[in-house]
């Protein structure tokens, strides 16, 4: 049985095919590999800009977290996917209307993803560095949600997720990145300042 | 797809530390004498790196990096990318007196890449490794 709100999936692949250059540009920003690498080299860029040796070590914190945050969410997809995988990718499903609408953007935008659907993964991953960095700067933490919203709406374009999938991915990433960013990390300390130590001593940071 | 992928990032930040190294006042880490040079580099690099990789061959299929290789393939490349960095900035920089402004505060590795600001890499490591010989004696 297909999950709720499918029939978005339905009309957003239905536009797949119709302009060959949105397609293309969607498919870059659907790619495994354009948005995640600008993600992490906006991490990078704010882990070395501060000029002030003690603004830069607030920031390299929250870069700190956000990257720990990235990590858990996707041990936390992965839960989610050992214990319940509720459907499969909508070109997969018995549906026929949505199988062969999704069928064909997957062919056209993307490829044909075989790991499991709900949550998406991605959505998941950009959400949380979004959420992590949101909390350390809040202009660039604005930027990467864009960026985060892009991926995801360029991957239910490709019809490779339900829009409940996204759904599932925010709030997930969201919320693990304010549980790491928040409550977890504070806890942990000395470790996130022996962390520090280390990588002042190797020149990191 | 990996070593692409790794030679992607690599170039990549490669570009992201001379852009940055202008805003951080990192003159240690820099490649360039010229700020404009240094700022083209960076963006050329970012750029490049970007439009090799998606240009040279269809990216969107079924490939074997996953998740967790990635992470380790990036962060791979981007303390090889500054290291090489580093190397590179010392070598070209190498007729600037390493003593010069020497930070007078702390032991110098507690204070990372703020050694940066006024040595390089290399620079800051022989100076750091000296003082604490010092200090033993």
């Amino acid at each position: 049985m297909p999950p709720p709100l499918s029939g978005w999936t339905i009309w957003i692949t239905g536009f797949v095919g119709k302009a060959p250059a949105l397609d293309e540009f969607m498919s870059f920003l659907a790619s495994d590999f354009f948005i995640p690498v600008l993600i992490c080299l906006i991490m990078l860029t704010l882990w070395l800009s501060q000029s002030d040796r003690f603004k830069r070590e607030k920031i390299q914190r929250a870069v700190m977290n956000t990257a720990v945050a990235i990590g858990i969410s996707t041990l936390g997809v992965h839960i989610v996917n050992t214990f319940w995988d509720p459907w499969p990718r909508p070109f997969l499903v018995d549906d026929p209307t949505i199988l062969e609408s999704a069928r064909h953007a997957a062919q056209t935008v993307f490829y044909f993803a075989h790991d499991p659907s709900f949550p998406s993964n991605a959505t998941t991953i950009a959400f949380a560095a979004a959420t992590g960095i949101f909390l350390g700067n809040r202009k660039v933490g604005i930027l990467v949600y864009v960026l985060a919203t892009c991926w995801a709406m360029a991957r239910l374009y490709a019809g490779i997720h339900f829009f409940v999938d996204i759904l599932a991915g925010v709030a997930l990433g969201v919320l693990i990145a304010l549980f790491i960013c928040k409550v977890f990390m504070p806890r942990m300390e000395p470790f996130p300042s022996w962390a520090m130590n280390l990588f002042r001593f190797l020149y990191l940071a | 797809m990996a070593l692409d992928y790794f030679v992607l990032v690599f170039v990549a930040s490669m570009g992201v530390y001379q852009i940055v190294a202008i805003y951080a006042k990192l003159d240690g880490m820099c490649l360039f004498k010229q700020r404009p040079l240094q700022y083209f580099f960076g963006v050329l690099a970012i750029v490049g790196a970007f439009g090799w990789f998606f240009t040279t061959e269809e990216r969107n299929i079924q490939h074997t990096v996953e998740g967790s290789q990635q992470l380790g393939l990036f962060l791979g490349a981007i303390v090889a990318s500054w290291v090489v960095t580093g190397i590179l900035a010392s070598i070209i920089q190498a007729k600037v007196d390493s003593t010069a402004n020497a930070p007078t505060e702390g032991k110098q590795y507690k204070l990372g890449i703020e050694n940066l600001k006024t040595r390089t890499l290399l620079g800051a490591i022989f100076s750091s490794l000296q003082k604490e010989r010092k200090d033993k004696v």
